[in-house]
């Protein structure tokens, strides 16, 4: 096997094997926008392919290609930032949705009849600013330093955003749960 | 000598309302061990306290369990291959 190919296989089965994971990531980071989903798991991929002879077999492909797709997203997510972009959020989304069900439901069970097209559904609804900070914190796993250091804000800005951010979620959530009937 | 909040906190405990707005803060493990303790305390032994972090942690788990999921794009696949093949 020729060295070019070698290459290309190995690419294959390390890198291209995790292209539905990126694409899902992609999707929640740009609000459900197919086109700039796929624009920025091919760019993702180019970038993978320019870097591969640095990445070193056997370590964890799906998260070194997870930190290409977020950097290169960060990167056009600051330039886009330039322009003020200010977010209004009302006093209700702000309070927990704990106090108007503790009676019925406590333990949130309602949240266990939720399937996943809500949840995604509802983060895709989140503002921009709001929306990278849940992808990154809650679905990829980052401290609020690194949500820091990636979107460019000062921590306590990235905990006022995860905050504000979350409650609103729940807050969608539990419309669901109403309109579906799983609560009164 | 100046009372702080948490020399206050640490004699006599902290309140309800102190305790959930750390509430994520708390479950992201992101407080330092000062106010880790005394919201772990309060929440121990509050009845009003202790569903409402169960609750709070059931919807992050959630959040995380059902937000990032494998999505499918076989045009994406062939777009990709193609760029891949013509570097």
């Amino acid at each position: 096997m020729t060295e070019a190919r070698d290459r290309s296989t190995q690419f294959e089965t390390e890198a291209l094997v995790h292209l539905d994971l990126l694409y899902g990531l992609a999707l929640r980071l740009t609000g459900g926008d197919g086109a700039r989903a796929e624009d920025l798991v091919q760019d993702t991929m180019l970038r993978a392919w320019r870097a591969w002879d640095g990445f070193q077999i056997g370590t964890n492909a799906r998260a070194w290609l997870a930190t290409i797709l977020r950097n290169t997203f960060i990167n056009e997510f600051r330039r886009r930032q330039r322009r003020p972009d200010p977010v209004a959020f009302d006093e209700i989304a702000e309070r927990s949705v704990f106090a108007e069900i503790a009676e019925e439901d406590p333990e949130g069970g309602f949240f266990d009849r939720l399937v996943d097209d809500e949840v995604v559904a509802a983060i895709d609804e989140l503002p921009e600013d709001f929306r990278v900070a849940v992808v990154l914190s809650d679905l990829e796993g980052l401290s609020y330093e690194e949500v820091s250091d990636a979107m460019g804000i000062p921590v306590g800005t990235v905990k006022s955003r995860l905050h504000r951010a979350r409650r609103r979620l729940q807050r969608r959530l539990y419309s669901y749960a109403k309109e579906m009937g799983y609560v009164r | 000598m100046t009372d702080r909040p948490e020399d206050r906190a640490d004699r006599e405990g902290i309140s309800c309302e102190e305790a959930v707005e750390r509430v994520y803060e708390f479950l992201d493990g992101e407080l330092d061990d000062g106010w880790m303790d005394r919201v772990r305390e309060h929440v121990e032994i509050c009845r009003r306290c202790t569903p409402h972090f169960n609750f709070e942690r059931v919807f992050l788990d959630h959040i995380r369990g059902k937000g990032l999921r494998p999505e499918k794009s076989e045009l994406l696949r062939k777009r990709i291959r193609a760029a891949l093949d013509s570097e």
